[in-house]
């Protein structure tokens, strides 16, 4: 049976590739991360009408669990989630930066940086793939301030490359698929904050001096 | 007493063929051939009947296995004609076909009878054949004709609601105007210790609540993913960051099954869950939502086509105002039951709160808005003053006393509402109206200026999916194109 695979990513913009049999038939990317909502849809519906494949023929769907901003990273998962409940397929979730730097040789030690807004940065340090090409974590995914990481990396005595920062959903479904090939694929799809809602518990202010 | 129709039983037989023979004749069916028909598993008869005399009787054939229904038989005494029994039977028995899930119906009828056959072409049947010699020994032609029963209007859509606005995940599912299922996943545990909803918190919850409230739904309802015709979700009003997960998921839902969306308005939906107890909205009404998010007066001339905001709070929802109240009381969250609860031991006339926005010089820009912030200072500032002063205050009269405050509000702008625009109906919505001193209120007060309240059932008034797939199943019905797939969430969307 013809695997087709529906690979989504919002941890950035909306990314949605479509790969059958392993090799990679459409994808799209839609850097504004201000449009998951309006963009999952439509890209979803495109990308399946470019790869020529009906809904109902897709085998698997595997998202990206972030880290990313939250409000547009559920949107993603919640797609598919959705999606995948709708044709009856397995999900997979896949770490947002695993799949950034799964493009990357990572003979160097990489670190790739997204945007975690709030001055911070979501981060990974990554050196060397498995015999599948599953990259391998050193340090991460964390939430820091730049300097300060850097600052620990340097103290840590890490030398590292930085890798090209933008989520693909292609390289997303490729390393979906490595990932199911060596079996450490994960089925627990959740949303990978990182940090706790930002929700304190108020005292009551009074209203009289 | 005029007729009424209802479902032919073996009992019936005896008239049934008597007033076969009056109407067919050397063509009346036998005895025997009329009771199997009638006993079929696969025939629906009906009598029409008037003073518990049979006046009218039709059938229907459906077999399970072909998409195709037969209109088997159709009579009406002799006396009784041109009293709209021939109509009606007809339309109940395409009814009953579409429910059957036929999507074309045949008939034949006797080239000579002029008047069944204008009757049958107002119902939409077409002729599509014509057999000689059909009906014997009378040699006379029967026309066949044909009604195709459109599968775009289905007239009972099997839909799917889902409801992420605030902090309760619902997923609904409705066939036409029928409840299936009602599910509802709640975070309020979870937003107990910050006394209020952290729309963060709420938006997690909703992600992670998904997969199991739509597979209960599922469950409950007794259908799988692929009977659903269309999905539909609330894009607004609401939180944002929640609004943004029901609209994902429903959006990816509807292009893996292949079906429509329907962007529904949530605040539109809490009136059109009243199809579901009731089968249709009376219109025009006023509308009088009340939760954690919203207090809205709704004054709705026509479900789809002619609903307006006719004011809202201007600061917090009622909802909202109880959570704050609890919380200077010492009393648990959510606050509306807690409240409820304590005040039933109070006196509602011990302090005399402020009613906001009900000062005459608020009548011109406010007088269906409401604003509950003055309010909240004023019972705060009630309890501070008396701690300052050590006084013991009493818990049960300070909360009765703002419970009669807020309730008195809520119930006189909503009257106000039906009185200025003549209307005489009354629903209300949203969580708070699990209060029972605004239910009591509103029942007295519309009683006795005259007007019909309604109040759905709890687990329909408070933020659920049910509503959501009763808008939009209204909406299909109605012939509304669907949604494109690009709609936003609003969290301001006006109604």
């Amino acid at each position: 049976m013809t695997q087709v695979l529906l690979a989504i990513d919002t941890s950035a913009g909306t990314a949605v590739a479509v790969l059958v049999d392993g090799a990679v038939v459409s994808e799209s990317y839609d850097a504004n991360s201000m449009q998951h909502a309006e963009q999952i849809g439509i890209q979803i519906q495109k990308g399946l009408e470019t790869a020529k494949k009906k809904s109902s023929e897709v085998t698997l769907v595997a998202v990206g669990v972030g880290p990313g901003p939250y409000t547009g990273l559920r949107v993603g998962i919640a797609a598919a989630k959705m999606f995948a409940e709708g044709v009856s397929s397995p999900l997979i979730g896949v770490g947002s930066l695993d799949a950034i730097v799964f493009a990357e040789s990572l003979i160097e030690p990489t670190l790739v940086l997204t945007d975690a807004r709030r001055s911070e940065v979501f981060f990974g340090l990554y050196h060397g793939k498995t015999a599948a090409g599953v990259p391998r974590t050193l340090i991460g995914p964390g939430v820091k301030k730049q300097a300060e990481l850097e600052a620990e990396l340097q103290t840590a005595g890490h030398n590292y490359l930085l890798a090209n920062s933008q989520v693909s959903a292609a390289n997303l479904g490729l390393l979906a698929l490595a990932q199911l090939a060596e079996g450490t694929a994960s089925t627990s799809v959740v949303a990978n904050y990182l940090r706790a809602p930002d929700a304190v518990p108020s005292k009551g202010k009074k209203v009289s001096g | 007493m005029s007729h009424q129709l209802r479902l032919a039983t073996e009992a019936d037989l005896a008239a049934i063929m008597e007033l076969e023979k009056a109407s067919f004749g050397n063509d009346s069916w036998s005895r025997p051939t009329m009771r199997a028909e009638l006993m079929a598993p696969h025939t629906t008869y009906l009598v029409a009947y008037q003073d518990e005399k049979i006046v009218g009787y039709a059938g229907l054939s459906k077999v399970s296995s072909s998409s195709s229904a037969d209109i088997q038989t159709i009579a009406v005494r002799d006396s009784h004609r041109r009293a709209g029994i021939g109509r009606e039977l007809m339309q109940m028995l395409i009814e009953q076909a579409s429910k059957l899930s036929a999507t074309e119906i045949y008939l034949e009828v006797r080239e000579d009878k002029q008047a069944p056959q204008k009757l049958y072409e107002q119902l939409g049947f077409v002729r599509i054949d014509r057999r000689e010699n059909y009906y014997q020994p009378d040699g006379v032609a029967a026309i066949v004709m044909r009604l195709t029963i459109s599968s775009d209007l289905k007239p009972e859509p099997v839909v799917l609601g889902i409801e992420t606005s605030c902090d309760e995940t619902g997923i609904g599912i409705v066939r036409g105007t029928t409840l299936l299922a009602n599910v509802i996943s709640s975070s309020m545990d979870q937003h107990a210790r910050f006394g209020g909803v952290v729309p963060e918190i709420a938006a997690r919850a909703h992600l992670e609540a998904l997969d199991a409230t739509l597979q209960k739904a599922l469950h409950d309802a007794g259908i799988t993913i692929k009977e659903i015709d269309a999905v539909a979700v609330t894009n607004g009003p609401g939180l944002a960051g929640a609004l943004m997960v029901g609209v994902g998921a429903a959006k990816a839902l509807a292009v893996a099954i292949d079906k429509p969306i329907y962007a529904v308005n949530h605040l539109v939906a809490h009136v059109a869950v009243d199809v579901l107890e009731r089968g249709k909205l009376e219109t025009p009404t006023v509308a009088l939502l009340v939760s954690g998010g919203h207090t809205s007066l709704l004054l709705v001339r026509d479900l789809l086509n002619d609903v307006e905001l006719l004011g809202e709070t201007i600061d917090d929802a009622a909802g909202e105002a109880f959570d704050k109240i609890a919380r200077v009381l010492g009393l648990s969250y959510p606050g509306g039951p807690e409240i409820d609860k304590v005040a039933k031991k109070g006196d509602p006339k011990a302090i005399r709160f402020p009613r906001g926005l009900t000062l005459p010089k608020d009548q011109d820009k406010h007088r269906y808005n409401f604003s509950f912030s003055g309010l909240k200072t004023a019972v705060a500032r009630h309890v501070e003053l008396a701690e300052s002063k050590g006084e013991q205050i009493s818990i049960a009269d300070v909360a009765a006393s703002f419970r009669e405050a807020v309730v008195d509000v809520l119930v006189t702008k909503a009257i106000n509402a039906c009185q200025d625009n003549g209307v005489p109906r009354l629903i209300l919505g949203g969580g708070v109206v699990a209060n029972s001193r605004l239910r009591e209120v509103a029942e007295a007060r519309c009683q006795e200026a005259g007007i019909d309240l309604r109040i759905p059932a709890l687990s329909l008034c408070t933020d659920n999916g049910a509503m959501i797939a009763s808008l939009a199943a209204q909406k299909i019905m109605a012939g509304v194109e669907p949604s494109k797939l690009d709609f936003g969430v609003y969290s301001t969307l006006p109604v």
